[in-house]
């Protein structure tokens, strides 16, 4: 009987096989099954672990100032850094976000003694097409009552 | 205090006659909130996680609510405590995990604080029946004084800033915990279920993420949390609930018409077994505990008896038996000490009738 490949992290059978080609040389890995899936089990994952014995890196391409996260980091975990990685990633997690959430623009709470005066803008001209709307529709009622909002958030807005 | 004072104690879920109610079991609100100026827990390091722990810890104390509450480190727990804290639902498994992580939990188990999970913190609100507005008046309060203490990460896009972008926003992720066997039993949960995922609801089972439905018990929850106000995500799950308990009914009903001493014989069956078997799984006696959970919703058994029902169904799991026992016990021990324990409960409960509702 033919020995098994060994896992090149741990000492159990390896069951999982890959082949990468980097600029023209073949290089392959073997893993068991549990490292395998450590690393996520998806290709980028997995060639991440690979590196150490590829010596071919993965550079990333966006790095937070604040706390040294990078985008390979975000691929292995989902999770971002610190609050300063959002401006940074929020180019790059457009796509998600627009997947997994309503809309871009919170419309929420906001902590005590934070005013919130892009969400007040933001209201501010929703209200106003929710006003034409009602007048066009000849709903009096909503109207007054959207008038009344605009007026109030109005108030509530410093003056640029 | 120690997570055994928190086993002994009397609380709504588990004790409080009349604070149950059909079909929902319980109400929670969570909100994720983090820290400005200092990593997430998942990329901070060692040092960096004590500091955030102190400063949310000593906001925490100063909290009327959690005045003589429990104050607990996870590396200072034994596996066993650990465990029952997430059976519980008042820790996550992630936190219970992690070596690094602290919970605050109010001395009426209401409300609890997780300190370095995913989040800096995770605020939670829990009561027993379906009180929406009343859990979320909790938490808001809560967060509020938080807030007022502790500098929160905020931006006026994104809203509170989270560690994982399905929380991004209002950090607000509020659930029910329902019993729906009647919509089990009619194979209708698929349906139900492609139907609230539609309208952006999750439904998972009663441990949460990743868990099966044991005892026919869901978790309904909202997924997005941006883009939407608190209100609005309240109102949709709070429309979805009232329809759902509207069909559970239905189902079962049309269930008790269509199947006549069938569905009795079921009911009484699950109780027939559970008064007398010597060794019961945790699976089997969920699954038998919410015949008898239904049974008393539907009048076929006094409906006072609902409550020590669901604390068989709180008590009746791994970790709460192997506390109670002060050690840990092979599964075939556990199946024996939980057959005794619901042997008891149940012996003094009378037959089951036919449904009055």
């Amino acid at each position: 009987m033919s020995k098994s490949l060994q896992c090149q992290l741990c000492d159990a059978v390896a069951t999982v096989h890959l082949t990468q080609i980097v600029q023209g040389k073949v290089h392959k890995v073997h893993y068991c099954e549990a490292c395998a899936s450590k690393g996520g089990a998806t290709d980028a994952a997995v060639f991440q672990l690979a590196e150490a014995v590829t010596t071919v890196a993965t550079q990333p391409t966006i790095t937070c100032s604040s706390c040294r996260f990078n985008d390979l980091e975000f691929r292995r975990t989902g999770r971002l850094g610190c609050p300063d990685c959002w401006p940074v990633f929020l180019g790059a997690l457009q796509e998600l976000l627009a997947k997994v959430q309503h809309r871009l623009q919170h419309v929420g709470r906001a902590p005590v003694g934070v005013v919130a005066v892009g969400q007040l803008r933001h209201r501010l001209h929703e209200a106003k097409t929710e006003m034409e709307i009602a007048i066009a529709q000849e709903d009096y009622e909503s109207a007054a009552r959207l008038r009344d909002e605009i007026a109030q958030l109005l108030t509530q807005i410093p003056e640029s | 205090m120690t997570v055994q004072d928190i086993l002994a104690a009397e609380n709504e879920l588990t004790h409080l006659l009349g604070a149950q109610q059909a079909i929902v079991l319980s109400t929670r609100i969570r909100l994720a909130r983090n820290l400005e100026g200092y990593p997430f827990p998942g990329w901070a390091k060692a040092a960096q996680r004590q500091e955030i722990a102190q400063k949310c810890w000593g906001a925490l104390e100063k909290l009327p609510r959690f005045k003589k509450g429990h104050f607990l480190k996870m590396n200072e727990l034994s596996d066993m405590d650990r465990a029952v804290l997430v059976e519980r639902h008042l820790v996550s498994k992630e936190l219970a995990s992690g070596k690094s992580g602290a919970a605050v939990i109010s001395r009426d188990q209401t409300c609890s604080v997780m300190i370095n999970e995913e989040d800096h913190l995770r605020i939670q609100v829990v009561k027993a029946g379906w009180h929406l507005r009343g859990t979320w008046n909790i938490a808001e309060q809560l967060d509020d004084a938080l807030s007022a203490s502790l500098k929160i990460a905020f931006s006026e896009q994104l809203g509170y800033l989270t560690a994982c972008p399905t929380n991004v926003g209002t950090g607000l992720r509020a659930s029910a915990m329902v019993h729906l066997p009647g919509l089990c039993l009619s194979r209708h949960m698929e349906k139900v279920t492609r139907a609230l995922n539609q309208d952006g609801l999750a439904v998972r089972g009663w441990l949460g993420e990743g868990t099966e439905a044991a005892g026919n018990i869901f978790q309904i929850s909202n997924q997005q949390t941006l883009g939407l106000s608190e209100e609005v995500i309240l109102k949709r799950l709070g429309g979805w609930i009232k329809v759902l308990v509207e069909q559970e009914w239905n189902a079962r009903r049309k269930l008790a018409q269509e199947e006549g001493a069938r569905f009795v014989d079921r009911l009484a069956r699950s109780l027939g077994i559970l008064r007398h078997a010597h060794l019961l799984t945790s699976a089997e006696s969920m699954n038998m505990l919410s015949h008898l959970r239904m049974a008393c919703d539907m009048g076929c058994l006094p409906e006072v008896n609902r409550h020590l029902i669901d604390r068989l169904m709180i008590e009746g799991q791994p970790a709460h038996i192997q506390a109670r026992q002060g050690k840990e016990c092979e599964s075939e021990k556990r199946d024996s000490i939980r057959a005794n324990t619901v042997r008891e409960a149940l012996a003094t409960f009378p037959e089951v009738v036919s449904p009055t509702i």
